[in-house]
């Protein structure tokens, strides 16, 4: 019993404790299915069966065929273009919420994300009554004598409206926590010192949150480049993205091995996107004290 | 001067002395937060070279008035002119000005030299320039040789000092201080405030400093006001503050002297006769006093005379009691006696430490001259 007693005062044995219960869950629910799908990735499928015959085909298809590649290029238009828009539209709305929603802001914070009441499906087929060519937008039109907006029927644009709305909750969250921390007396003292307003965002408020704005791009892009549902919704027949043909290859065509690759380079590409906004991150210039945390 | 002045901004301060008009001109300005009374009513004439300090009790709104002359308040009513130019509805980043914060605020993501250079980068200076001013005031606040570091790598005084810098880098027209030593242990602050008088003296910008801790504005100050209430309860050169109070606000607040209460029980010319609790008390008789009216009296410490029993005789005039030595605190070069009068009431005594006749429990004797004191008639509250 003694020996358990020092034990437990041991620091490592602690740390191993407190850790153990999410590293298990980790392992089990992340890091063994990534393996099995870079596993399969160098399989082959044939008549729907998994053939453990190593071999990279599925890569070659992948980054040598002109469609997959026009899939990955327009998904990663889109997951830019996405986070861009989510980014203007949810600094203001952050921002007011945090300067000036005193004890009202947490509900107002919580009111962007009352899509969530509802699930995904529900709240893209939403967007189709607005968008499609019945949709509320286009009837309106049509019953006052105007054209419908083709535009909005169909298209990678009404997939982005959609992909705005669906992700815009997070954004603004992770702006809105940054924001918290911020000290707004910060753009007094820049104001005094000579700089415009905007001058001042650009010199204090953006660089001092860039961490929590960086969270928000990522969780905006990351669902956006992987993002099925909502183009097949709203993106119609010519508006399917790399996420529409990995989901392929699992339902319909049932070549898991080539799926399962196209898997692994999605993962990738979300790896690099992250590595790249993390160097932009230097701790020191985001005013991190090492006290703090 | 111990630094010599970049040539262009030496003509920028002889443009400001020709001017006659003072460094800062407030016309009766006033603000309301709410229903609240912020700053009622407030004119003020600060000229160039002076220390001016605002001094008052937290809410007495002298950090609302800073921040009007900074412009990130709006007066509700008033005028406010800096340099002869009127600055009333210009946002705080056209007025010119430098200010130094309770908090130092300095950017956490810059080091000490972008710090420093922020108000000449925003002037768009040119670079060289902001070189050669960086260096001439790193040199000033003896900072040298920190540039590098980021605000978290820096002690409460050094960061002190960067602020200083920032405020002063640009030679503002004016420089304002809100509480800028409250967040400093005592020593540094002591040595802080010799440090802003030699800026202050050095440059010959006037500084506007807001506090509440009188020994820095009796301390630092040429001029000062005391606010209370939104109000100047007396404007004017620190010694006189200090020696005439002309409101009980005043007279109560500087130097936190002791507080007598009594009825006047007759009038001999000038003087009145108070009656103390039983204790017969000549004091100045404040305007249009008459017998029967209460009064409030104040004495400052360091006005009383203490001795041992029948050491000296009275001098013609003076009050002269005897009481008991309850206490000594020694606080370094002088001490503070307290003595309980035969009337119960107790008297604090600053003097000198080494006084070996007065012992703790003997009898001891007080003695001043009315004058000493300043009396006022009691205020219905």
């Amino acid at each position: 019993m003694v020996s358990f007693w020092k034990l437990r005062q041991s620091p490592n044995f602690r740390f191993a404790m407190l850790t153990l219960p999410g590293a298990l869950f980790l392992l089990i629910f992340l890091v063994l299915p990534l393996i099995s799908i870079l596993i399969f990735s160098f399989w082959r499928t044939e008549s729907y069966q998994l053939i453990a015959d190593w071999n990279i085909e599925n890569y070659k298809t992948i980054l040598g065929q002109k469609t997959y590649l026009t899939f990955m290029w327009r998904s990663l238009v889109m997951a830019v273009s996405v986070s861009l828009v989510c980014l203007i539209y949810a600094y203001p709305v952050a921002y007011l919420v945090a300067k000036r929603g005193g004890r009202y802001r947490l509900i107002l914070v919580l009111l962007t994300a009352a899509p969530f009441f509802t699930g995904i499906i529900l709240r893209v087929t939403a967007m189709q009554q607005i968008l499609g060519p019945i949709g509320l937008l286009n009837m309106a039109l049509q019953t006052f004598g105007f054209e419908p907006i083709q535009i909005l029927m169909y298209s990678n644009v009404a997939s982005a409206i959609g992909l705005v709305y669906l992700w815009i909750p997070f954004m603004v969250l992770a702006i809105y926590l940054s924001l918290l921390n911020f000290n707004f007396e910060l753009l007094e003292v820049a104001y005094v010192n000579g700089a415009k307003p905007w001058r001042a965002f650009l010199e204090i408020t953006w660089p001092l949150n860039w961490i929590g704005t960086a969270i928000g791009i990522v969780l905006v892009f990351i669902p956006t480049f992987a993002a099925f549902v909502t183009p097949r919704f709203l993106g119609g027949v010519n508006g399917a993205l790399y996420g529409n043909i990995l989901e392929h290859q699992f339902g319909a065509t049932g070549t898991w091995a080539l799926g399962s690759a196209m898997g692994v380079v999605l993962f990738f590409i979300c790896l690099i996107f992250i590595m790249i906004i993390w160097r932009t991150i230097n701790l020191q210039r985001s005013g991190y004290t090492g006290e703090e945390f | 001067m111990s630094a010599a002045l970049p040539h262009h901004l030496t003509s920028l301060q002889l443009r400001d002395i020709a001017m006659t008009e003072p460094a800062l001109k407030l016309e009766q300005v006033e603000k309301s937060f709410d229903k609240v009374r912020a700053v009622d009513k407030v004119s003020l004439e600060v000229n160039t070279g002076e220390f001016f300090s605002l001094l008052g009790p937290s809410g007495s709104g002298k950090t609302t008035l800073l921040r009007i002359i900074a412009g990130l308040e709006t007066p509700g009513n008033g005028t406010v002119h800096i340099g002869g130019r009127d600055v009333t509805r210009l946002p705080p980043y056209a007025r010119g000005i430098g200010m130094v914060f309770q908090d130092f605020l300095l950017f956490p993501h810059k080091i000490v030299a972008d710090n420093i250079i922020f108000p000449l980068k925003m002037q768009r200076l040119p670079e060289d320039k902001q070189k050669e001013q960086l260096n001439w005031i790193l040199s000033l606040v003896r900072m040298e040789g920190y540039e590098d570091r980021y605000p978290h790598q820096l002690s409460g005084g050094q960061k002190q000092r960067v602020a200083l810098a920032r405020g002063l880098v640009s030679r503002p027209d004016i420089l304002l201080l809100d509480e800028p030593l409250a967040n400093l242990d005592l020593e540094l602050r002591k040595e802080m405030e010799v440090e802003m008088r030699r800026f202050q003296a050095e440059l010959d910008i006037p500084f506007i400093y807001v506090t509440h801790n009188q020994e820095e504005a009796l301390t630092l100050s040429s001029r000062m006001a005391v606010m209370h209430n939104g109000k100047f309860e007396q404007v004017g050169a620190k010694l006189d503050l200090y020696n005439n109070p002309k409101t009980r606000f005043v007279a109560a607040f500087l130097g936190s002297p002791n507080y007598i209460q009594g009825q006047i029980k007759r009038m001999e010319g000038t003087i009145a006769i108070l009656d103390w609790r039983g204790l017969d008390l000549r004091i100045p008789a404040p305007a249009n006093a008459t017998s029967g009216d209460k009064i409030d009296y104040f004495l400052k410490h360091e006005r009383i005379l203490i001795q041992s029993l029948r050491e000296s005789e009275p001098a013609k005039g003076e009050n002269r009691f005897e009481g008991t030595l309850r206490d000594i605190i020694f606080k370094g070069q002088h001490s503070a006696y307290f003595v309980v009068l035969e009337n119960g009431e107790e008297l604090v005594v600053n003097a000198a430490t080494e006084m070996p006749s007065l012992k703790i429990r003997h009898a001891v004797e007080v003695g001043w001259l009315p004058e000493a004191g300043d009396a006022f008639l009691k205020e219905e509250d």
